[in-house]
């Protein structure tokens, strides 16, 4: 029953709230030693999968197994999972040595060990001189690592976080994603992060697996779901896109035509078998990212549209330029250009040419 | 600034009298007679009439007449146990009442509060008639067959102050012992099981420790309650349930001496501060929730 390299398998797990369904028939599995974040808009049923699998609550459906076996039954204290919970949950009145050393201590383990243990998880999320103090007395971030800390030293198979950044400011939590990361990286704990900030998902999970509604809409590396989308909402949900509705051509080898009212545009569906099995004559979107769009009246791979630029903004590193197609006025168009010393010399009411490379285009089933 | 958002007018007295309000009348109706209790207690009274020179004679008898100081010990002694057994009591009832949901846990709660609104002679003859000697309890006792003759440990005694007054005085045990269980937040439960810890574990290592600024200040309540009752000693007391309200009592009845009813009031005042000072010490240091 154990597949090799894959810690919990989810298995049409539903949860309904009355008559309310909060998840719906979701598969998924987590990889032994994978960073894998769970993303999606409040709402959207993720905190709830974390729930289930921590054993706060109940599945209405389907099975959560752990090396093919259904824990269903297993009371929260005996999974071998820790959490690190949205407001820390740290105890008030024990002191960060206490809280970090708790896990330990309820198992029974001998006080040198713990102590040991205890110091070595403080030195581990860079808090070593702080454990005498008490939780009200540290920063947001000190908290944040004492939870940490307090999850990582049960050595759990797997640790889950419930949007544990959600609380700090944001140099912070762009300094403590890179921390998190790298004490992932160090012990090698397979990790399970729960959060509805993209940037905050790409930049560090192995895999993401977006949620919207209770349903799953895509699982990927963050490098997948950003550039081949699997659906429409994944395609809307990282940043600006653009986003072309039209109808399905044959496909063409790794290729495949889709007829818009801007004309035909010819996308790549290497690695979307499903993409490609779509049915011919159906309704889908030509999606490409703005920064993939390139603007000029030399001769560019792909496709090309004619645009009339309506708008050039500076956005510091980049420019995005905005325009209407000129076959289709409603159709606007983004590209996202590197800004240069020099300014640019384009300017609003010019007619230019997109071109975008076949193999930035791709297509989401509409 | 401020001006353009103060109201104009009279209005703007309003919270000048507000403050007034709020400081005069503690002053007026508390501190004051506490203080005029506090000078009358360095009077003293010859052939009954009150002598207006300070003399420091009523504090001395107490501390010097052999009568005074086991009484007042006894009584500190007997409220101590009413609050510890009002809180051991009251612990179970409050922490069954957190685990209730919804409308039921507020019926109760208000069920429990009901005794509250009842007159408290009332009730203290409710509870006489339970442990007189021909009382419920000695019936109960002896239609079990437990005992074959009525009991005296319990009528008019001091066994009888002690039971009376944890039986009246549990619905103000309870209320704040509820109120700090309910404020700790489901989280850190739920923590605990994540962190291993079995229900007993986290019941003795999260809930007890942080529910005990409710219950120590659920304890000085009961104490400062029951050691400043004198009715119901009184009521059910008899000859040997002799408590410190009770001399205080006489003294300012039967005694018809004022001036000493007025120093052991002042120090039953001083037992009854430190006893809220020593339950909001522990509040404050241990209250670390977030």
């Amino acid at each position: 029953m154990t597949e090799a390299g894959i810690l919990l398998k989810l298995r049409s797990v539903s949860k309904n709230y009355g008559a309310t369904a909060i998840l719906h028939e979701i598969d998924l599995d987590v990889h032994d030693g994978e960073f894998i974040t769970i993303l999606g808009p409040s709402g959207s049923g993720k905190t709830t999968i974390l729930r289930l699998i921590g054993g706060f609550t109940q599945p209405s459906g389907g099975q959560i197994l752990l090396d093919g076996g259904d824990i269903a039954a297993m009371p929260i204290n005996r999974r071998p999972f820790n959490t690190v919970f949205q407001d820390y949950a740290l105890f008030p009145h024990l002191t960060v040595e206490a809280n970090v050393g708790y896990g330990l201590a309820v198992r029974g383990t001998p006080r040198a060990e713990t102590a040991k243990r205890v110091a070595d998880a403080l030195e581990l999320v860079q808090l070593g001189p702080l454990g005498k103090r008490f939780p009200a007395q540290l920063s947001g971030g000190q908290r944040q690592r004492v939870a940490l800390a307090r999850a990582i030293i049960c050595r759990p198979r797997l640790i889950l976080l419930d949007e544990p950044l959600a609380a700090l400011d944001v140099e912070l939590r762009r300094h403590m994603q890179t921390f998190l990361k790298s004490i992932q990286t160090e012990i090698r704990t397979t990790f399970l992060f729960v959060t509805h900030d993209q940037e905050e998902a790409i930049a560090m999970a192995d895999r993401i697996c977006v949620m919207s509604a209770g349903r799953i809409e895509q699982i990927g590396s963050p490098h997948e779901v950003y550039y081949r989308p699997g659906t429409e909402f994944v395609a809307k949900f990282f940043g600006e896109n653009n986003l072309v509705p039209g109808t399905l051509g044959p496909v063409d080898g790794a290729t495949r035509a889709i007829d818009t009212a801007i004309g035909r545009l010819v996308c790549a569906v290497d690695g979307q078998p499903q993409i490609a099995a779509l049915p011919a004559g159906g309704p889908a979107l030509a999606v490409f990212r703005p920064e993939a769009v390139g603007i000029g009246n030399g001769a560019g791979e792909g496709n090309r549209i004619a645009a009339r630029i309506e708008q050039v903004a500076f956005g510091g590193a980049s420019t995005m330029v905005n325009a209407a197609a000129l076959d289709q006025p409603q159709q606007v168009l983004k590209a996202r250009l590197q800004s240069r010393p020099d300014g640019t010399a384009l300017s609003q009411g010019e007619t230019v040419a997109f071109t975008v490379p076949t193999s930035a285009c791709r297509l989401v089933p509409a | 600034m401020s001006e353009s958002i103060a109201p104009a007018g009279p209005n703007r007295l309003t919270p000048w009298l507000a403050s007034f309000a709020a400081f005069v009348v503690p002053f007026g109706f508390v501190l004051a007679p506490m203080a005029l209790f506090l000078v009358y207690s360095f009077f003293s009274v010859d052939h009954g009439s009150i002598v207006f020179s300070p003399t420091l004679s009523n504090y001395i008898r107490f501390f010097t007449d052999p009568v005074f100081l086991p009484i007042f010990w006894r009584t500190c002694l007997l409220c101590f146990t009413v609050a510890l057994l009002c809180v051991l009591f009251a612990f179970p009832v409050a922490y069954f009442l957190t685990t209730l949901r919804g409308r039921s846990r507020y019926m109760l709660l208000v069920l429990l509060l009901v005794p509250l609104l009842m007159s408290y002679v009332i009730k203290i003859y409710a509870v006489r008639s339970i442990l007189g000697g021909n009382g419920m309890l000695n019936r109960a006792l002896l239609a079990t067959g437990l005992i074959d003759k009525p009991s005296m440990l319990f009528v008019f005694n001091l066994n009888a102050v002690l039971l009376t007054l944890t039986v009246l005085l549990i619905p103000f045990a309870v209320l704040p012992i509820f109120l700090s269980l309910e404020r700790i937040p489901k989280a850190l439960r739920h923590a605990s099981a994540d962190l291993g810890a079995t229900n007993a574990q986290t019941f003795w290592r999260v809930t007890v420790p942080l529910s005990l600024p409710g219950t120590l200040s659920a304890m000085s309540f009961v104490f400062v309650l029951a050691i400043g009752d004198f009715l119901t000693p009184q009521m059910v007391g008899g000859q040997s349930g002799f408590t410190f309200g009770r001399i205080i009592y006489s003294q300012f009845g039967t005694a018809f001496n004022w001036p000493f009813g007025a120093a052991l009031s002042v120090i039953l005042a001083a037992v009854v501060i430190l006893a809220i000072r020593l339950g909001g010490r522990v509040e404050s240091s241990r209250g670390r929730i977030q």
